[in-house]
C-alpha cells in the first residue's frame, strides 16, 4: 500500500475551539464523542494514490454486501450494482486515461461530504467515488435515517472491519443544525461537496473552509424530457408501451423529486401533438395503474395546490388529472416553473417546432434533458446554441436517473484530485 | 355597557342593505334551522353568483378558471363548484377588491411554521363575519351577554400588533361576554381562588366559558381533578375549539372529555366548533349529538382523495368547506386540508339542521421527502 506522508495532516491547522462540540458518531463507531477526537484521528490517517488496492478491494467486497443485504431494496441493488468489481476496474481504466506524461491525479486530502437532508444512497455514491481516490472522508448524515440507509451504514460497518485502514480514514456523523459543527469540519478540510437544496447551499457556503481548499455544490435543478412527434406518431403499440414504461421509470422512481426526473415535456415538431399526447400519458397513467403507484392525500393535496398556482403564475390552458397517479397542465409559453416541486406525477407539456426554440428560456438550473425521437444533430445543435448556458445532461429515455461520475457538468474523479504536475527536464537537462 | 350582543336584531337590518336577499335570509332565519334541501337550493345560486364575480374581480381566481374550463354558470349542484385548495392563500395575495377597499389583510400561521396565509378583508366581508359568528353564538348562547370565564392567560391577548391565533380566538370570543375573568396565570397555572370568587359572585347566573381544547383539558380539568377542586359549572355553556391532536395522543375524544367535564363540575352544555382564518365567522358548531352542524350560510362537502369526487355519507375524505361570507377574496369554496367524514343530516325539528360533519384532524403528513430545500437529485443513482 502506498501511504502519502501522516505528516501531511499538519498542513492543516485545526483550530481548536474553546467549548467541546458533540457529535454522534455513526461510523465507523457508534458513539458520542467530541467532534475534535475524531478529526485528530482522521488527519493522522494516511491518503493513498487513487484507485489503491486497499481501496478497491473494499469497495468490491462492500459491493457483494451490499447486494446481498440489500435483497428486494431496488435502491441498495442499483448501488451495488453500480459499485461492482468490474465497474470499479472501468472506472479505473478510465480514470488512468486522465492522466498524461505531465501530471499524475493525487487526492485531494480530507473531504466533507454534506448530502440532502433526507438520508438515501446518494451519501454513498459520493462516498465510494471519494474513497476510490484515495481521500479520507467525512460525512455529515442526516439524522432523519431511513430503514434502507440504515441498512446501508450497517453494511458499510460490518465490511470496514475487515478494511482498518479504510476504516481510519471513514467517518461518517450525525449532528443539529449547529454551525459550529459545520465550521469546525470545514476548517480541515480540503474539499467540501455539497448536495444541496440552495437554502443549504446557501447556508453552509457563508461557513469558510481553507484558502486552499475547494468546493463542489449541487444546487436545485429543474429537468425536462422532450418527444419527437414524428418519431412518436411512427411508433408501433408495443414501442409506445415500452416509451411509456421508461419514461414512468425516469418520473416516477423517485416520485418525481431527483432533480434529473422530468417535470416539463416539449412536444418537439410541426405536427399537431394532441394526439400523441394524449396516447402518450394515457399509457404513461396505465404503467402508473400497472405498477399500483400511489399517492398519499397529503401529496394529492399539494399536486392540486402547484397546479392552481401554476395556473396563475404561468400560462395553461388546459389541464387533465383524471386521478392522483397523474396530473398534465398543457402550457401556452414555456414556464418558470422551476423551484419548489410537488412531485408524485405532475407534467408541463408543451408544443415547440423545434428544439432549439426553448434555448432563450433554459436557465443555469436546468440539468437533464431526456430524449426520444430528437435527430442527434437537432440536440447538437441545441447544446451548441445554448453555449453552456443550461442543461448538464442529455440521455435517452430511461437513463435520466442513472448516476455517473459526470453530475451537473462536473466530472467528481477530477474534482476529488488534484493534478501534480511534473517536469524533470531543466535548463542543465 | 349593555348586555345585549353585537349582532343581534338591530344589525342584520344592515347585512340585508349590504348583500342580496337570499343571502339577508341565510342571516334572519335562524341559524341550523334550514332543511337541507331547502338550503342547498338556497346557497346554490349565491354561491353560482359569487363564483362569476369572483372570476370578474379577481384576476388569479379567474385564470384557475379558465384553465379548469369552469362553466361561467349553469352548476346544477354545490359539488359541481370549482373549489380552490386552501394552500393557494399561502402562496398568492387574492384580492377581489381594489387596493383602497381593503380594511385588514388577515395572517395566520400555517401548518409547516413557516407558510402564512393572507386573508384580504373589505369592510363588507369583515362586517358579515362578525354578524355570522353572532348569529352561530345566539343559537347556544342566546342574544344576553353572560359572565365569562376565558380558559386562558390575559397575556394572550396583551400584545395586540403581534397575536397569536390563540389570542385572535379569544379575541373574537370576548364581545360574546362580560366580567371577564381570566382562569390561568402567566405559567398557565389555574388561579383556583380567583375563579371560585368568580363563580360565587355569579352563583345565580348562566356563565360563558371559552378556551382551547387542548388547555381547557391541560391547565383547566387537569388543574381541579389535581387539586381535588370540583367547582360547580353545571350553569355554564364550554365553547371550545382547536383540534383534537394533543388530545388524541391521550386517547381523549370528544365524548371522553365531554364525560370528564360533566362530572368534575357538573358542566353539561359543552359545544365544538370548527372553523379556519380563511373563512372567519363562518364557523361549524357542535350540537346535540356531538356533530358539527354547518350554519345556515355554510356548507360541507367531503372528497374522495383518490378521485376527488363528493364521498358518500358514511365515507372520510377531505373536507371542503363553503361559505357566502367571503366577499372580498375568492374563499367561498375551499379545499382544506382536514379529513372528516358527513353523518347524513339532522332534523330541522331538533333544531340542528344540515349535514352532520365529524372531524377526523388534519391529513397526515406526506412520507414523501417533499417540496422542501431537499436537493433533489439525492435519488439518483437507480438504473
Amino acid at each position: 500500500m502506498t501511504t502519502l506522508g501522516q505528516e501531511e495532516s499538519q498542513l492543516c491547522d485545526i483550530p481548536r475551539t474553546k467549548r467541546p462540540l458533540h457529535v454522534q458518531e455513526v461510523l465507523p463507531a457508534q458513539r458520542s464523542v467530541d467532534l475534535s477526537e475524531i478529526l485528530d484521528r482522521l488527519n493522522q490517517a494516511p491518503v493513498v494514490t487513487p484507485f489503491d488496492q486497499s481501496r478497491t478491494e473494499f469497495i468490491a467486497d462492500l459491493s457483494r454486501r451490499l447486494a446481498r443485504a440489500g435483497r428486494g431494496l431496488a435502491e441498495t441493488q442499483a448501488l451495488a450494482y453500480w459499485m461492482r468489481k468490474a465497474e470499479i476496474h472501468r472506472m479505473n481504466v478510465a480514470f488512468s486515461k486522465l492522466e498524461s506524461e505531465g501530471f499524475v491525479l493525487m487526492p485531494r486530502g480530507t473531504v466533507f461530504h454534506i448530502p440532502p437532508s433526507n438520508v438515501d444512497t446518494l451519501f454513498v455514491y459520493s462516498w465510494v467515488l471519494s474513497t476510490l481516490v484515495g481521500n479520507r472522508n467525512i460525512v455529515r448524515l442526516s439524522s432523519r435515517a431511513t430503514e434502507q440507509s440504515n441498512l446501508i451504514i450497517e453494511t458499510i460497518c460490518e465490511a470496514l472491519v475487515n478494511h482498518r485502514t479504510v476504516a481510519d480514514s471513514s467517518v461518517m456523523v450525525t449532528y443539529g443544525h449547529d454551525d459550529s459543527v459545520t465550521a469546525a469540519i470545514s476548517a480541515v478540510s480540503d474539499t467540501r461537496v455539497i448536495w444541496g437544496g440552495d437554502v443549504t447551499v446557501n447556508r453552509i457556503r457563508s461557513i469558510p473552509i481553507p484558502p486552499h481548499a475547494t468546493e463542489v455544490v449541487f444546487a436545485d435543478r429543474f429537468s425536462m424530457a422532450a418527444i419527437g412527434i414524428e418519431a412518436y406518431q411512427s411508433l408501433d403499440t408495443r414501442e409506445r408501451g415500452r416509451l411509456a414504461d421508461l419514461f414512468f421509470n425516469d418520473a416516477y422512481w423517485f416520485d418525481q423529486l431527483g432533480c434529473s426526473s422530468p417535470r416539463l415535456l416539449l412536444w418537439v415538431g410541426k405536427r399537431d401533438p394532441g394526439p400523441s399526447a394524449n396516447d402518450f400519458f394515457s399509457r404513461v397513467r396505465g404503467v402508473a395503474h400497472a405498477k399500483a403507484y400511489s399517492v398519499d392525500t397529503s401529496t394529492a393535496i399539494a399536486k392540486l395546490g402547484q397546479s392552481y398556482s401554476t395556473m396563475i403564475d404561468a400560462e395553461v390552458s388546459g389541464y387533465s388529472a383524471q386521478d392522483n397517479t397523474l396530473t398534465v397542465l398543457d402550457m401556452s409559453s414555456f414556464p418558470d416553473v422551476r423551484g419548489e416541486f410537488c412531485g408524485a406525477g405532475l407534467f408541463y407539456q408543451l408544443h415547440v417546432s423545434q428544439l432549439n426554440e426553448i434555448v432563450s428560456h433554459v436557465r443555469r438550473a436546468d440539468q437533464t434533458l431526456t430524449t426520444f425521437g430528437i435527430p442527434e444533430q437537432e440536440i447538437t445543435k441545441l447544446v451548441s446554441d445554448l453555449r453552456g448556458r443550461g442543461i448538464d445532461r442529455i440521455v435517452p429515455f430511461g437513463q435520466a436517473l442513472r448516476f455517473s461520475r459526470f453530475w451537473d457538468g462536473y466530472d467528481l474523479l477530477t474534482e476529488l484530485t488534484r493534478k501534480v504536475t511534473i517536469s524533470v527536464r531543466g535548463a542543465l537537462g | 355597557m349593555t348586555a345585549t350582543r353585537p349582532g343581534a336584531a338591530a344589525d342584520s337590518k344592515a347585512a340585508g342593505t349590504l348583500i342580496s336577499a337570499g343571502l339577508s335570509e341565510l342571516f334572519t332565519r335562524p341559524q341550523f334551522s334550514i332543511p337541507q334541501d331547502e338550503k342547498q337550493q338556497l346557497l346554490l345560486s349565491e354561491f353560482e353568483r359569487m363564483t362569476s364575480q369572483h372570476r370578474i374581480a379577481c384576476e388569479p381566481y379567474r385564470k384557475i378558471m379558465d384553465a379548469l374550463g369552469a362553466p361561467q354558470s349553469g352548476y346544477t349542484s354545490l359539488e359541481a363548484l370549482p373549489y380552490l385548495p386552501v394552500s393557494l392563500f399561502k402562496t398568492h395575495r387574492l384580492s377581489s377588491v381594489p387596493e383602497d377597499q381593503v380594511f385588514k389583510v388577515m395572517t395566520s400561521s400555517g401548518t409547516t411554521g413557516q407558510a402564512v396565509s393572507q386573508v384580504i378583508l373589505d369592510r363588507t366581508t369583515a362586517d358579515l363575519q362578525s354578524k355570522a359568528l353572532a348569529a352561530v353564538m345566539a343559537r347556544v348562547l342566546g342574544n344576553q351577554r353572560h359572565p365569562m370565564v376565558i380558559i386562558d392567560t390575559p397575556n394572550v391577548v396583551k400584545d395586540r400588533k403581534r397575536f397569536s391565533a390563540r389570542g385572535a380566538g379569544v379575541l373574537g370570543m370576548l364581545p360574546f361576554g362580560r366580567r371577564h375573568f381570566y382562569a390561568l396565570n402567566d405559567e398557565m397555572e389555574l388561579d383556583l381562588p380567583g375563579l371560585e370568587a368568580f363563580l360565587a359572585r355569579h352563583a345565580e347566573e348562566p356563565i360563558l366559558l371559552f378556551g382551547f381544547t387542548f388547555m381547557v383539558w391541560q391547565y383547566f380539568l387537569r388543574a381541579l381533578t389535581s387539586a381535588g377542586a370540583f367547582p360547580n359549572l353545571s350553569n355554564g355553556t364550554l365553547i371550545h375549539s382547536g383540534g383534537w391532536k394533543a388530545l388524541a395522543e391521550e386517547a381523549v375524544g370528544n365524548v371522553e372529555f365531554k364525560s370528564a367535564l360533566k362530572e368534575a363540575t357538573g358542566l353539561g352544555r359543552v359545544h365544538n366548533f370548527y372553523g379556519m382564518v380563511e373563512q372567519v365567522g363562518s364557523v361549524f358548531l357542535e350540537g346535540d349529538d356531538n356533530f358539527l352542524y354547518p350554519p345556515n350560510f355554510a356548507e360541507v362537502i367531503i372528497r374522495d382523495p383518490q378521485t376527488w369526487e363528493p364521498a358518500p355519507d358514511g365515507t372520510p375524505g377531505v373536507v371542503e368547506v363553503l361559505s357566502v361570507l367571503p366577499r372580498s377574496y375568492p374563499g367561498h369554496v375551499l379545499l382544506t386540508e382536514d379529513l372528516g367524514v358527513v353523518h347524513g343530516t339532522g332534523d330541522p325539528t331538533s333544531g340542528w339542521a344540515g349535514k352532520r360533519l365529524q372531524i377526523l384532524g388534519r391529513v397526515p403528513r406526506s412520507e414523501l421527502r417533499g417540496c422542501s430545500d431537499t436537493h433533489a437529485s439525492d435519488r439518483a443513482g437507480r438504473r
